[in-house]
């Protein structure tokens, strides 16, 4: 197995790694950098609990991704999304709406709500809805959870000014 | 009585911040030095066989593999995976016939994925090319998909156990004639006016809990066999890993990690067996195994796929006169609870409506497909789909209004519950019909989608249901609780309750901070390790909060009470004349009169000697309630569901408008997580009646294994959905409480089925209800929508 040597910058952390090619990012997040906020669910993209930030805000399933092709990127995960000792709006707003329950969707869930409302920062319930389909809950029925990035929605608009 | 500082309060969840950050610990999160990896070497070349020969030397030779072990390498006792069997005394497990026949790794391979051998490698990677190595031989045998197939005469045995592969009827001693109920069915029919009779099917649906199992085991240098696990009943695994190893329960113990998700999924072991086995077999080294998903859809259980028949006799007036009933059901390759849900699913035919007359006979079969067990509802979903259609065609047929067919002839408070043995304790049934009814418009919708036309047709639907508030009296009920109370007043619940997601820790947290008076700051619920907090028997039966609740809450009052006597003393008064405020204990109507609560409980702690007096500065003892609790009651909720949605008879598809459940709980201790639980239910209820099921090949091959082949509903199939919550309070739950837990995903189940109906005709008996079957129905049935 061939091996490659690749920056990663994690969380605003750059991390000097060998990687072997076959080795999907969420891996290597989990077993060799030991950040295990990122989750395994399914490996084949269709769950999102391993969604990651990227820095165009576009969030993607790490577990399909190569951590090979990931040289010189920056990403976000869940615990990256604290700045200092205040969560991200959309981390409160899933508290405040009581929007989680097992929790093993839920940093894939915060993050795929964070690119959401990047791109659309006032987003209808149905494109939330749409823009959520991709990430599986299993627990909740999906209505905390549009609750919560609606209010998150409108808590960030009112930061931004 | 008082009012109520936290309970009926939606407080911030206890574990919420560490699963919004991503930092709560799962199972496969767990690392620790020097861990190796097992890999389970699975049968995917049948879904029958015999294991003739098998070569480990191969893999054994791969560098890294550390250990290779087969069926003769490991214990060769047996068990049962499910926890069930514990849970009914000897007598009683003997009558109904629960067996042992589970081996580690088998040589009688019983479904696709069964597992042969494990091997031990210093990572996952070496352990699977190690994998592909192993040589096996085996003998292929006959592939039985229906009970038909496995209960014919010749028919080879999955176990010598159960002759004719019947895994399960009713038996005789306990329910004579095999068949529970009341009345003399035969006859009541020759006096009905109507008779209607079908026969359905529900499918074998699967949990998708979004973490797959994964498990860490280490046999330590204190010999002690340590064992990881998401499993929501580490109590009872405790007691069965320590049997199974011939380990004394003093060498082993379960750490329950965040559970991610449970469903039933979890209901006992999955592959806590396997990851023991090796971690004895290698000690002083960690294993991990972590299933993808694949693979934990073929080994944790799933819910039983069930041919239903069902004959019910009313007279002209909707009276119901009788209901003779049969469920068969699939039970896949191991016995598992094999008592337990073929007789629960006609518990809650039993629990439901007046019926003059009742017969239910419960089987099942073993079958070569993926274990069956618990699944939220345990029967209940199956037993709505069928009798809320069969209810529903009968006042079509008689000309009656379903809603009020079922607001008159629903089970009520004194009437006998589900068990037909204890008297319901509470019923608001009528209210959560009306405010359900009231927030959909049903009157209106039902009258509105009586006469339509054009190819999309829209359809409302009703369906009511009732569960159970923990297993009294059915099987073994049993809480213990220890509070602590703290130098500084704060407390320490000792509690071996799961919170599997669903936010039992929350709950029972603002229980005991009610309970005891204290902001809920100052409370802690140590839950966890299977060795440290005492006995529970884990999440099942919706029980946590019932019988948890009740057990701490008893434990409290004792705490409280201890409290109060010391002060007592101290303000030399009686202890029914003080109150607390504040942590601080004062005379009712004097409140200068008043002793601090922290002083009591850090005297208690640090007792020194006064050296005016050379007597200790006050009464020595941490103060500390036991409670060990068994319910004497059992409380079920009722709940409605009321669903709208619009059928494409040109596409056959099913588009989910609006939902409204109205449930009766008694009392929500935390309002959002109560309605969480309805919510996921309804998502998971939808599910099995729409999109769910898992698909075998005529070999017995998973076609649907993965979340790209099986239909769950997402964020934008699911409806408007409102909660009700109906709080008449029950005069045995906790604070008035009753269930949550389960009862979600039962109802919408049958309202969905009912709506369908409306819509376009047509019952659908096969389930789950897919565009497939729809299109199919329409055309054989010849029928337009002009």
């Amino acid at each position: 197995m061939s091996k490659h040597m690749i920056t990663l910058n994690v969380n605003g952390e750059d991390h000097d790694i060998v990687v072997a090619s076959n080795k999907t990012l969420l891996e290597v997040l989990r077993e060799q950098l030991n950040m295990p906020d990122t989750k395994y669910g399914c490996g084949t993209g269709e769950c999102g609990a391993c969604s990651v930030l990227l820095e165009d805000n576009s969030a993607i399933n790490s577990c399909l991704t190569l951590a090979a092709t990931m040289d010189g990127k920056k990403i976000t995960t869940a615990s990256g999304l604290e700045k200092g000792d205040k969560l991200h709006p959309v981390q409160q707003a899933f508290i405040d709406h009581a929007a989680v329950q097992c929790g093993f969707c839920t940093p894939g869930m915060v993050v795929k709500s964070v690119s959401l409302l990047a791109k659309n920062p006032r987003p209808t319930e149905q494109e939330i809805r749409e823009g959520l389909e991709g990430s599986i809950c299993r627990c909740t029925g999906y209505v905390k959870i549009v609750n919560a990035v609606e209010a998150a929605s409108k808590a960030m608009a009112g930061t931004a000014g | 009585m008082t009012e109520l500082k936290t309970v009926g309060k939606s407080i911030e969840r206890v574990d919420i911040k560490a699963k919004v950050l991503g930092t709560a610990v799962y199972a496969a999160d767990i690392k620790l030095p020097g861990m190796l990896h097992g890999k389970i070497v699975r049968c995917f070349e049948h879904a029958h066989a015999k294991v003739v020969h098998l070569d480990l030397s191969a893999a054994a030779a791969v560098p890294g593999v550390v250990k290779v072990l087969g069926p003769k390498d490991v214990t060769s006792k047996t068990y049962n995976q499910s926890v069930i069997d514990l849970m009914a005394s000897k007598t009683e497990g003997a009558m109904l016939g629960d067996i042992e026949e589970q081996h580690i790794f088998t040589e009688h391979v019983k479904f696709w994925g069964d597992g042969i051998a494990g091997i031990i490698a210093v990572s996952e990677e070496v352990a699977e090319r190690a994998a592909k190595l192993v040589r096996v031989e085996y003998e292929p045998l006959p592939v039985y998909i229906t009970p038909e197939e496995s209960g014919h005469p010749e028919a080879v045995q999955f176990t010598p156990h159960k002759p004719g592969n019947r895994a399960f009827q009713l038996p005789e001693e306990m329910f004579p004639g095999n068949a529970l109920g009341w009345g003399d069915v035969d006859k009541a029919f020759e006096e009905a006016d109507l008779v209607i009779e079908d026969t359905f099917y529900t499918p074998k649906q699967k949990q998708c809990q979004m973490e797959p199992n994964s498990y860490v085991a280490l046999y330590d240098d204190s010999n002690r066999l340590n064992c990881w696990t998401s499993g929501q009943m580490p109590k009872l695994v405790h007691e069965k890993i320590a049997r199974l190893f011939d380990l004394p329960m003093s060498r082993v113990t379960i750490h329950q990690t965040v559970v991610g998700g449970g469903f039933g999924a979890r209901l006992g072991m999955v592959l806590e067996p396997e990851i023991c086995a090796m971690a004895l077999a290698v000690p002083g080294r960690p294993v991990k195994i972590q299933q993808p998903r694949e693979e934990d859809w073929l080994t944790s259980p799933s819910r039983h796929p069930a041919r239903y028949w069902m004959k019910i006799g009313f007279r002209k007036d909707g009276t119901p006169l009788a209901v003779d009933a049969k469920s068969v059901n699939f039970k896949g390759g191991y016995y598992l609870d094999g008592s337990a849900l073929a007789s629960t699913t006609g518990f809650w035919l039993q629990g439901m409506y007046k019926f003059e007359n009742l017969r239910y006979k419960g089987e099942s079969y073993f079958t070569n497909q993926p274990v069956c067990g618990a699944f939220r509802g345990y029967g209940n979903p199956q037993t709505n789909f069928v009798l809320e259609q069969m209810i529903e065609r009968a006042c079509v047929q008689l000309d009656l209004d379903p809603l009020e067919w079922r607001r008159k002839w629903h089970k009520e408070t004194g009437d006998m519950s589900w068990l037909n043995a204890t008297p319901y304790t509470s019923c608001a049934l009528n209210d959560c019909l009306d405010r359900g009814a009231e927030v959909i418009g049903w009157a209106q919708k039902r009258k509105k989608y009586a006469n339509q036309t054009g190819p999309k047709r829209r359809g409302i639907g009703v369906a009511v249901g009732n569960h159970t508030s923990g297993a009294f009296p059915m099987i073994l009920e049993h809480t213990t609780c220890t509070v602590r109370l703290n130098e500084d007043a704060s407390a320490t619940v000792l509690v071996a309750c799961s919170d599997m997601g669903q936010g039992a820790h929350t709950s029972l947290t603002q229980i005991a901070a009610e309970t005891l008076g204290w902001p809920i700051e100052d409370v802690r619920l140590e839950t966890g390790d299977s060795d440290a907090n005492g006995f529970d028997i884990g999440a099942h039966a919706s029980r946590t909060l019932y019988v948890g609740g009740a057990a701490i809450m008893k434990a409290c009052q004792d705490a409280r009470g201890q409290l109060l006597d010391r002060a007592a003393r101290i303000l030399k008064v009686n202890r029914d004349e003080l109150d607390i405020d504040n942590k601080t204990i004062f005379v009712e109507g004097e409140p200068e009169r008043s002793v601090s609560a922290v002083d009591i409980c850090r005297t208690g702690i640090y007792n020194f000697i006064d050296h005016a007096t050379g007597l200790p500065e006050g009464e020595l003892g941490q103060i500390q309630a036991y409670v060990s609790y068994k319910p004497d009651q059992n409380s079920p909720p009722f709940f409605a569901t009321f669903v709208e949605l619009e059928v494409d008879t040109e596409t056959g598809e099913v588009e989910l408008l609006e939902l409204v459940s109205s449930h009766d709980i008694g009392k929500a201790i935390h309002p959002a997580i109560c309605e969480g639980q309805m919510e996921g239910g309804a998502q998971q209820g939808l599910g099995m009646v729409l999109t769910e099921e898992m698909y075998f090949d005529e070999r017995g091959f998973a076609i649907n294994n993965s979340f790209t082949d099986y239909k769950m509903l997402g964020a934008s199939d699911m409806p408007k959905m409102t909660s009700i919550l109906v709080e008449n309070g029950d005069p045995y739950g906790p604070f008035g409480a009753k269930s949550v837990g389960e009862a979600g995903v039962v109802t919408p189940v049958g309202a969905t089925a009912n709506a369908i109906y409306q819509a376009t005709g047509i019952q659908f008996t096969q389930g789950p209800i897919t565009p497939e079957k729809i299109l199919h129905e329409i055309r054989k049935r010849g029928l337009t929508y002009d």
